[in-house]
């Protein structure tokens, strides 16, 4: 039996270290990882913990990120609970069997440490690797700060290995922002963590040597589209109300609230924008400071990325008249993500918010609140004059030329 | 550890009951499927496979069918090493923390993968499990070629070979590279147990795999899986063509023990010529002219001197 | 098998062999095993043959060749001896018969069609010269 640990109430861990306490609390039966910038110190705290009789499951450093999830995949099916750590271009590797983990319906919470994908070759945070992943059938959870990353993993591992869902859950928080930024972080005993979560429940296991089971078949043009149909299912119809009840239940544990869609000032908001990460952290300062200069500014910081809470996108932006998307990944020959998900969210509704799409902080490059500032007053200046009034993508915190498209 | 199945002769032997199930999809007279056999009824305990992608994979396990009697799983191309190494890792966390639901039951891990998984794109899982001492079996499917894609060269594709990557045509021969010592390679990973196996001498196969399942750690096996649709020979022919394999020493059977010790374990009584073995097959026709025909004398000469080789590492123990 | 609707099978296109719970299926024999319908065991290839292995156990030494080299498991053996041949798995590869050491042949390939009673009517003597060693090498 693990050692425990006992936590001071609020302690100061940067999200790595938030993220490495909470597997170990959960009790990972196995932990199969390649070390990468930034996520490295979430498997060096893990290891840490092992080394020194905090954990008892094993813990497998592999050859390379698509070995570590090939792991993972093997153990989860095998039968038990399974987390995994990682950034950018070691995800970038992974995402071939990403598609494998959730295509065959089995529970693994990876913890992405958001990071730029070369090239240019680059260590720092931006959401190039999320949105890599947002077709590959995972759940995806977003962190804003070190105690997010932290809460986040216990509904992560509860909704992920619910029997209903059955479905690998990524956990985001922003390279070195969150990862590197040590912040207080209200923990709970090892007890309580894991009570939370409970005891994994098997499913299908291979290690139930009674009942045989084969995995990863093939499925060709007669049977693929109804799998995949399933799968679809479980991701659009179970999750969300899954991930609502243990946003209750934590709620309950831990005085701590959490939405599908987060949102700031948003009840009489005319102008807002929408973020993920570290971002939204700022993004609700200025958007106070706006309110201050007369501005009914807001914010909306997704939560929860997949599923798309299309229908709680739609009601929190029903009175918005002007939008500003803000994605942190270059978009490559498209408006960026954020702005074609919301857009589509909005498209059949009454709503007939402005929207416009800022790309901003690639490679790490910093989001200050003046770029807000502008962002909010171009916002405002839409909102009155009820169309754009400004090209519909722009480049923001860039050096050269102003850079904008459409 | 549990104990080792009895097995003195071949009537011992057929009393087994297979745990891999027939209409598969594999060709009439695949060798992959009588490998897998002799793998199987090696043990009667508890098994957990994993197949990387291939002809076996692809041919065992379509939905809604599986071939399989024991829990198997497949993942991709290149890493069905690893999947069988992650659920052996969560075998020990179970184990471990109590939560095995049958406890007093030992599985054997075991993986299959061709030729092409294993010496190509599968190459640095399987060296990341072995490096890591995974209590696994690796079996190797070698029928020299990407046989479930249509007959493209992979690099334990011998030379001469005509594959559809590496065709024989006018000025060609051919594959022009040797193929890739994977034994030596495995070897030198200090696994504890590595073997070439052919299904045709199926009691030094069989010998061989239960003394991989005995060991602990990572074995490779190298099974020579004679392919009646690529190497072009008649299906009836697998096993005659799997003999001229291992009479002529183009398939030595050997075994390295830690790493070190090499122990050869077949000796055919009467070597028969290379050219025989290559003039079985459609694959090597074209070496049958004018213009190729050094290639047959290379080859001997290759064969030889490989023989040579292995019979002075068994002598050096070294 | 049915071709069910998206609703109507287990999650993650995972296959149960086994109908129920199975112990030791290492030592139970075909015929005691609650195969399910996913088991290709339910399944047939019989269609797949343009000749067939007849088996004469006039001639059988139960030497268990066939049985060792079938490449799918279409060789019946209990109790050490040869009992006959599995037509639904058997693919009609000719293994069998190659590797078959009596003189004659303790089985031989037919036309698919072929009546066994006059198969085994007109089964060819023992040859004089004896191959009873090795198989051909053709």
């Amino acid at each position: 039996m693990a050692d425990t640990i006992e936590l001071r109430d609020i302690e100061v861990w940067d999200g790595n270290m938030a993220a490495s306490h909470a597997l170990r609390q959960v009790q990972v039966d196995v932990v199969a990882a390649y070390p990468i910038t930034p996520s490295t110190p979430i498997v060096e705290g893990y290891a840490g913990f092992k080394a020194n009789g905090y954990v008892d499951g094993e813990f497998v450093m592999t050859e390379s990120e698509h070995g570590a999830m090939s792991c993972c995949i093997g153990a989860a099916a095998a039968g038990g609970r399974v987390a995994t750590a990682t950034s950018s271009q070691g995800f970038a590797l992974m995402l071939e069997t990403l598609y494998s983990a959730s295509g065959m319906r089995l529970p693994i919470v990876l913890n992405l440490v958001n990071r730029a994908i070369g090239a240019p070759l680059n260590v720092n945070g931006d959401h190039s690797d999320m949105y890599m992943g947002r077709d590959s059938g995972w759940i995806q959870f977003g962190a804003y700060s070190p105690q997010e990353a932290y809460d986040l993993n216990f509904i992560a591992f509860k909704v992920s290995e619910d029997h209903d869902v059955r479905l690998p859950a990524i956990v985001n928080q922003d390279g070195f922002m969150t990862s590197h930024t040590a912040q207080g972080v209200h923990t709970l005993s090892d007890e309580a963590a894991f009570n939370f979560v409970g005891e994994y429940k098997p499913m299908n296991d291979m290690l139930d040597l009674d009942h045989p089971v084969t995995h990863g078949v093939q499925t060709e043009e007669d049977w693929h589209f109804e799998h995949k149909a399933r799968q679809q299912h479980a991701l659009m119809t179970a999750v969300i109300p899954k991930i609502e009840a243990a946003f209750d239940e934590f709620e309950k544990l831990t005085g701590r609230k959490y939405n599908i869609v987060e949102s700031y000032s948003m009840d009489d908001a005319e102008v807002a924008v929408i973020c993920m990460g570290t971002s939204v952290e700022t993004a609700r300062e200025v958007a106070e400071e706006m309110r201050a200069n007369g501005v009914k500014a807001g914010v909306v910081g997704i939560r929860v990325f997949r599923p798309w809470p299309l229908e709680q996108i739609a009601a929190v932006l029903k009175n918005v008249k002007a939008v500003g998307l803000l994605d942190r990944s270059s978009p490559h020959g498209a408006m960026g993500a954020l702005y074609n998900e919301v857009a589509g969210s909005l498209f059949n509704t009454d709503t007939k918010a402005v929207l416009t799409n800022y790309i901003y902080g690639l490679g790490g490059r910093d989001l200050t609140k003046a770029h807000l500032v502008s962002i909010f007053t171009e916002l405002k200046a839409n909102a009155d004059a009820g169309k754009p009034t400004t090209p519909l993508q722009q480049y923001i915190g860039l050096r050269g030329p102003k850079l904008s498209f459409f | 550890m549990s104990e080792i199945k009895k097995i003195k002769n071949l009537k011992d032997f057929s009393t087994s009951a297979d745990r891999f199930e027939g209409a598969n999809l594999l060709c009439p007279g695949c060798a992959h499927s009588i490998i897998v056999r002799e793998v199987l009824n090696a043990t009667n305990d508890d098994l957990i496979l994993a197949a990387s992608t291939g002809c076996l994979e692809v041919c065992t396990a379509v939905y809604p069918y599986t071939s399989w009697d024991a829990s198997w799983i497949h993942i991709g191309f290149e890493n069905g090493s690893s999947a069988v190494a992650g659920a052996e890792a969560m075998y020990k966390a179970l184990k471990t923390k109590g939560r095995l639901k049958q406890p007093d039951r030992t599985p054997k891990f075991v993986a299959f993968g061709g030729d092409g998984a294993t010496y190509d794109i599968g190459f640095q899982w399987i060296s990341g499990c072995f490096e890591r001492g995974h209590n696994m079996m690796y079996v190797c499917l070698d029928n020299e070629v990407y046989a479930n894609t249509g007959g493209q060269r992979s690099s334990s594709t011998p030379i001469g070979a005509s594959a559809t990557t590496t065709p024989a045509g006018r000025i060609s021969y051919g594959e022009k590279r040797n193929k890739k010592d994977m034994m030596a390679i495995m070897a030198a990973h200090g696994a504890p147990y590595v073997a070439q196996v052919a299904p045709n001498k199926w009691k030094d196969m069989v010998a061989k795999i239960q003394k991989g399942f005995a060991a602990e750690g990572p074995v490779y096996i190298n099974a020579m899986s004679a392919c009646t649709t690529e190497w072009k020979f008649a299906p009836e022919d697998t096993i005659s063509i799997s003999d001229l394999a291992t009479d002529s020493l183009v398939f030595p059977l050997y075994e390295i023990i830690d790493g070190t010790q090499l122990n050869i374990t077949y000796r055919p009584k009467n070597i028969i010529p290379v050219r025989d073995y290559l003039g079985a097959q459609g694959r090597f026709k074209h070496l049958f002219t004018k213009q190729n025909e050094y290639l047959i004398d290379e080859w001997q000469t290759r064969i030889d001197a490989k023989w040579e080789y292995l019979q002075r590492r068994e002598e050096a123990s070294v | 098998m049915e071709k069910k609707g998206w609703d109507g099978f287990e999650i993650g296109a995972m296959l149960r062999t086994f109908d129920g719970a199975v112990q030791d299926i290492a030592t139970t024999l075909p015929e005691n095993r609650p195969y399910s319908q996913s088991s290709s065991f339910t399944a047939s290839v019989a269609d797949w043959r343009i000749e067939k292995p007849l088996f004469n156990k006039d001639y059988c030494i139960d030497c268990q060749f066939c049985w060792i080299y079938c490449p799918d498991m279409s060789i019946i053996s209990r109790d050490k001896k040869m009992v006959g041949i599995d037509f639904d798995h058997c693919k009609g590869c000719g293994i069998c018969v190659q590797v078959c050491p009596t003189n004659p042949k303790s089985l031989l390939m037919f036309p698919e069609q072929k009546d066994e009673e006059a198969a085994l009517a007109e089964w060819p003597k023992k040859e004089k010269k004896d191959q009873s060693e090795e198989p051909k090498e053709d």
